[in-house]
């Protein structure tokens, strides 16, 4: 089974939703940050976007903009990932219900609030019937999103699918993270949707071969390793390996050491300094390495190490969260 | 057969009683958990809900947790649910079995949030309920609780969410990935919640009355349900007991309204029509229809519509039992799911409680009594959430 990624819309902190390949990175020294947006009525009108927030109006632009550039007419599935969804349109709705003591509370915001209404709102903004679900599993909320389009290709159940991960920082949610996050990690947000068919052509960037999501592994090593074989592939075989390093010191500790036991010849990047560290922030890490293999080439602000990256025909994309929750994409060149 | 997946155990906990034997009980009593709110901290307490009869104190003294850590109703009755349908299914999860653990909810931790969101902004004495906040959190803490799983995953499509948990459980057993999987959802009662459907006003200040034509919105109810699925050869390697199998499932979105469900009920006919397709059942088959049926206006109608559009002439005996659980929300699914194995299992027909007034639209009235003695073979469990997120679920007896 070939699964093959056919577009890709990208909205971060970065200018990646208006530039092809990889635009030139922009540094920030301030800490709360938020995604360069287009504008937005290019993909909703502006009575449908008056009342939609951040996160929804991110969604419907890279849903469209990765369909359109897929060519596919209407995606078979709609599956997204988001940690918190509107937290937005959540914290509005539970500051007025506290404040005024449940009393003169409006609906839009506790509708838009729902998780899956990102989801939804795609759907309905481009009238598809078909499969559709949101998965809200923290860290992993995109790969889990990934894992069913994945699942549903292999019954057969799908030719195409759509699939994101979308996550919106707010100044409320900003002070909360502080207090609970250790690390040293920049905080993000961001909106990427795929476009996944079981046809390539000659707008793939690359393959998807296998994707796995594990919780709480034993031994991550053994692991990554059982997956490589299961599809076929050593750790010899990878040409570099797409690690989501943050800044965590012990977080990034658990990369640095797979890194140098499992793939110490092999080229390594990172992405999260560019991206931030959010619950989907693994799209951005999708994004990357289906450019990677598309240019067949590694930007240096990527780049780890100076180990070549071969013919980048294999790479993996290694995530993990708090020490809990890892996940591991194969990609590879067609 | 292989490729089948098969249930082994059931565990629930609702407004009708916290183990399948109370849930059975209760259903056959004609017994609604539809009451006065008891537990929820609100100013509407004079709308009427569907409350566990336990306090979290007492879940946490029957689940041995200690009172120091930071925890939240939903993932309390989530274990005491999970807790029922391990033990039913006589599974302790380890590593060694490939076994998965798949919850759903809305709105997570949100039933301590929003006791302490003033806290979490203003001063460091609530930080730990922060960090439970999210969704996926609350599944982590069920998970947890019994370790063993190795694949950890959360849904969250409004009120078919614990439906499209069961679906993708399946699906990852259908493909191999895993062995076993534990699927449902949770969802405790939350002011959030509450003020929110008021906003839409589509709650019932009296007892929902699900299909009848003066029904005027819904109750809510908290509830959690979990079903454990197992792959046909590790049911036969551990030589356990199967007590029905998924005979089909299907998910098509209504792309309607974000809160309102389409007048032709295009997305639930699709959902219905899909399960039916994958079970390779002709829709006489279904033995026996367990509604989505909230009570609201809108879904009623939209619902009873799609099913004339499924079943034609021939529609098989359709009930709501919503009137005695209330609406669960994300555990509706899987709590529905419970009741319409229970039906199967025992052969009997849920009434659908509180229905006197025939709809002028719809060319079926809904089971008005408990009917007993019956063979029922097919189950068809319908679940419809906000934003048109339309899931149907077929169980079957084997044969």
């Amino acid at each position: 089974m070939g699964v093959f990624i056919q577009g890709i819309g990208n909205i971060s902190l970065q200018n990646t939703f208006e530039q092809i390949g990889f635009p030139e990175p922009v540094w920030y020294n301030e800490s709360y940050v938020r995604c360069i947006d287009p504008d937005f009525k290019n993909f909703i009108s502006p009575i449908e976007a008056r009342r939609m927030s951040k996160v929804i109006k991110r969604a419907i632009a890279t849903a469209k903009s990765s369909i359109a550039e897929s060519g596919i007419e209407m995606p078979d599935a709609i599956i997204s990932g988001t940690g918190l969804g509107s937290i937005d349109d959540t914290e509005k709705f539970l500051s007025a219900m506290i404040d005024n003591n449940e009393k003169f509370l409006q609906p839009t915001f506790f509708i838009q609030s729902t998780h899956n209404t990102i989801s939804s709102q795609i759907a309905i903004n481009l009238k598809c019937h078909g499969h559709n679900n949101t998965f809200v599993h923290g860290g992993i909320s995109f790969e889990c999103a990934l894992t069913e389009a994945m699942l549903l290709f292999a019954g057969n159940r799908i030719e195409t699918a759509l699939v994101g991960g979308y996550d919106e920082m707010t100044p409320a949610y900003f002070k909360l993270l502080n207090k609970i996050n250790t690390s040293g990690s920049l905080a993000g947000e961001g909106s990427v949707s795929v476009m996944l068919s079981s046809r390539k052509n000659e707008k793939t960037y690359a393959a998807i071969e296998a994707i796995e999501v594990l919780y709480q592994p034993e031994n991550i090593e053994t692991s990554i390793e059982a997956f490589l074989d299961r599809n076929g592939k050593k750790a010899a075989d990878m040409d570099i390996v797409v690690l989501g390093i943050n800044g965590d010191a012990q977080g990034d500790l658990i990369y640095k050491t797979i890194a140098a036991n499992l793939f110490g010849q092999k080229a390594h990047a990172w992405y999260k300094h560019l991206s931030g560290e959010y619950f989907t922030s693994a799209g951005f890490g999708f994004w990357l390495a289906a450019n990677c293999i598309k240019h067949r080439q590694v930007p240096p602000f990527v780049a780890l190490n100076s180990n070549s990256a071969g013919k980048l025909q294999n790479l993996l994309l290694f995530n993990h969260y708090r020490n809990k929750n890892f996940s591991l994409i194969l990609f590879s060149a067609c | 057969m292989a490729g089948q997946v098969l249930v082994t155990g059931l565990g629930i906990v609702s407004g009708i009683g916290i183990s399948v034997q109370d849930t059975l009980a209760s259903l056959l009593a004609g017994k609604s958990g539809v009451g006065i709110i008891k537990y929820l901290q609100t100013n509407h307490k004079d709308i009427p809900c569907s409350e566990i009869q336990l306090s979290d104190e007492q879940m946490c003294r029957m689940l041995s947790i200690p009172d120091s850590v930071p925890i939240n109703r939903t993932s309390l009755m989530g274990i005491l649910a999970a807790k029922n349908a391990l033990a039913d299914a006589n599974i302790t999860p380890n590593r060694a079995l490939r076994i998965g653990f798949i919850s759903s909810t809305t709105v997570g931790g949100m039933e301590k949030s929003e006791q302490f969101y003033k806290d979490f902004l203003e001063n460091d004495t609530r930080n730990e309920y922060i960090k439970i906040h999210d969704c996926g959190a609350c599944t982590e803490i069920i998970a947890d609780y019994f370790g063993g799983f190795s694949f950890v995953s959360t849904i969250s499509t409004a009120c078919s969410s614990s439906a499209n948990a069961i679906a993708l459980g399946s699906n990852l057993i259908k493909q191999g990935i895993l062995d076993c999987v534990v699927a449902g959802g949770t969802e405790c009662l939350t002011k959030f919640h509450l003020n929110g459907f008021k906003t839409l006003m589509i709650l019932d200040r009296a007892h929902c009355r699900p299909f009848d034509a003066t029904r005027a919105g819904l109750n809510l109810g908290e509830g959690a349900a979990y079903l454990v699925l197992e792959s046909d050869e590790n049911v036969q390697a551990r030589n356990a007991k199967a007590l029905c199998k998924v005979a089909g499932y299907g998910n098509a979105c209504d792309c309607y309204h974000q809160t309102a469900s389409s007048p032709d009920g295009k997305g639930a006919t699709l959902a219905m029509q899909y399960a039916l397709d994958m079970s390779g059942l002709k829709p006489s088959d279904i033995d026996y229809i367990n509604a989505h049926g909230t009570g609201t206006t809108n879904n009623d109608e939209s619902e009873g519509v799609a099913i004339m559009n499924v079943f034609g002439n021939s529609i098989p005996p359709v009930s709501s039992t919503k009137a005695y659980t209330g609406h669960t929300t994300s555990a509706a699914g899987s709590v529905e799911a419970v009741i319409s194995i229970l039906a199967m299992q025992e052969g009997f027909l849920p009434a659908n409680l509180n229905f006197k007034n025939q709809m002028a639209k719809l060319s079926f009235t809904p089971v008005r009594e408990l009917r007993r003695n019956l063979k029922i073979t097919h189950v068809l469990s319908n679940s419809f959430g906000f934003g048109g997120n339309n899931t149907a679920i077929i169980f079957s007896k084997i044969q």
